[in-house]
């Protein structure tokens, strides 16, 4: 019993993880019809900003926190500016454009801050442990679960409460229209795109005390980011909260039953047999064509 | 109120050009009908003015200034309210949204709905909650126009606005725009198939064939061996 509770624990903090590297990537697709290859490298960006702002400037990962989300959010704006823009009625094209983009962040990382890993201090005041029991939660980890579902209400309600999700809303229905009404569509997707960008910096500074920072610590990251969107419905929100808790509960699960190894197998087995039979998701969503 | 000057117009969906060489003006105050039949031309001419084809030659002028360079959401905000043909409201948006998102091309950036609106469309009163898509044609017109409206635009355009839309709400839209017209001062483009409406509302007519104005002048002028020939199949 002890074993399945810690490992239910595991599961909702790699959930947490993935649920806001996906939320990230949901809205790109969703709003833009991109698949951005560049996500994980956006996550990387953010734990490399948290490294240099706590090693350099001495400002720990929480104070850090807005900071790393401006500056990821910076960088998403540039790509989508420069590259990602051109690109709208060519959405194979992006796919190969971001990849690239991704390689040449990973490798401007490893040229200029090198290959070895980097550690980064967990925030003090969330060091030690909240024991229920035979339960023992990482207080740091517990943090970073309620940040995730804040992450996931803030960005709700900046869909569906501010003249900007309004926008975005209408902009995903009918483009054409949206700009008769005064609406840029370009500045949009730019924001949004941004946002998204931002949301994977977030993520990247959060998981710094829990996985090693490198350059290419990304990649593993958004293949699983790419599952929750994908089982969740490509564009939901809540399709995405719901499928990050699935995929990370099931890995965490699996592992015990089988092994680590093996258990990424069967979740994987899994996902492919909820594609044939759901191809679009959970909650599938209505997203531009 | 405000005027369009349009000269030697060329506009393109891809390589092919739609419209050939279309001149017209439209003084401030003034309603123009534009005539013809199908695939004529004369929903691109609308959508040439909202920048919405893929590339646009010629003079293009509102209120005396050049818009061909102009984004479409720029050319909103000058004040030109687009009624799209098949009305084009977001279905997924309450009554209130699609309204609200007319404002969004006020220059002004205020975020309020107009009371006449209301006045004259009660029904979008009534079913302000619902979604845009649960409307009924006629109701999703009325919706349209109002947002347009909700711009406080200059001018109206309009694109077959009673295509489709049981009787009783045709005569309805039809006095709206109108009085739109006559009592608030709005110019007006207004593309039609029903000859008698376009008549009896417009100043001035537009008839067009095969991307060209083959007749153009003061509707009391049209003839109707001259509607008759460019109008029936």
């Amino acid at each position: 019993m002890d074993v399945i509770a810690n490992q239910l624990f595991a599961g909702l903090s790699m959930a947490s993880i993935l649920l806001m590297i996906a939320l990230g990537l949901a809205i790109i697709y969703g709003a833009m019809g991109v698949i951005n290859l560049a996500h994980g490298e956006f996550v990387m960006l953010g734990a490399y900003v948290t490294w240099a702002l706590q090693t350099h400037v001495g400002i720990g990962i929480l104070p850090a926190l807005p900071i790393v989300f401006i500056a990821v959010a910076l960088v998403g704006l540039i790509v989508e500016k420069a590259v990602v823009q051109k690109l709208y009625h060519r959405p194979l094209d992006t796919i190969l454009a971001t990849w690239g983009i991704g390689i040449i962040l990973q490798q401007l990382v490893r040229l200029g801050i090198g290959a070895e890993s980097r550690f980064v201090k967990g925030p003090e005041i969330l060091s030690g442990n909240t024991e229920i029991g035979p339960l023992i939660m990482s207080n740091y980890r517990i943090f970073v679960i309620f940040f995730s579902i804040a992450v996931l209400f803030v960005t709700w309600r900046l869909m569906t409460r501010t003249e900007f999700g309004m926008k975005l809303r209408a902009v995903i229905q009918n483009r054409d229209i949206s700009e008769c009404y005064g609406i840029e569509s370009k500045r949009i997707f730019s924001i949004t795109f941004a946002y998204g960008a931002g949301l994977a910096g977030i993520a990247g500074a959060l998981i710094t005390p829990l996985f090693s920072t490198i350059p290419t610590m990304g990649t593993g990251l958004v293949v699983d980011a790419f599952l929750v969107v994908i089982v969740g419905g490509l564009g939901s929100l809540v399709g995405s909260a719901v499928a990050a808790a699935l995929i990370g509960e099931a890995t965490a699960l699996f592992s015990i039953v089988i092994n680590d190894t093996l258990g990424r197998i069967a979740v994987l087995a899994g996902i492919i047999l909820l594609i044939r039979f759901r191809p679009r998701g959970l909650f599938p969503t209505e997203t531009r064509r | 109120m405000a005027s369009i000057k349009a000269r030697e117009l060329y506009s393109y969906y891809g390589k092919s050009p739609v419209l050939q060489g279309v001149s017209f003006d439209l003084s401030p105050g003034e309603f123009l009908a534009v005539l013809g039949r199908n695939g004529v031309g004369k929903t691109t001419l609308l959508k040439t003015i909202m920048g919405l084809t893929d590339r646009c030659e010629g003079g293009l002028a509102f209120d005396d200034q050049d818009i061909l360079g102009l984004s479409t959401s720029q050319r909103s905000r000058l004040g030109i309210g687009y009624i799209p043909q098949g009305r084009e409201i977001i279905p997924q948006f309450t009554v209130r949204e699609n309204i609200l998102m007319g404002t969004f091309a006020r220059p002004d950036g205020k975020r309020e709905i107009p009371d006449y609106l209301f006045e004259m469309f009660p029904i979008l009163d009534e079913f302000i909650g619902r979604r845009g898509g649960d409307l009924s044609g006629g109701q999703q017109q009325q919706l349209a126009i109002a947002r347009a409206l909700a711009m406080d635009p200059k001018i109206l355009i309009l694109d077959e606005p009673t295509e489709g839309i049981q009787p009783n709400i045709v005569k309805q839209i039809e006095d709206a725009i109108v009085w739109l017209n006559r009592e608030r001062g709005l110019s007006i483009i207004l593309v039609e198939q029903n000859v008698p409406f376009a008549k009896s509302a417009s100043d001035r007519f537009l008839l067009l064939d095969k991307g060209r104005v083959v007749l153009s002048g003061k509707t009391d002028d049209l003839a109707d061996e001259d509607a008759e020939k460019h109008l029936t199949f």
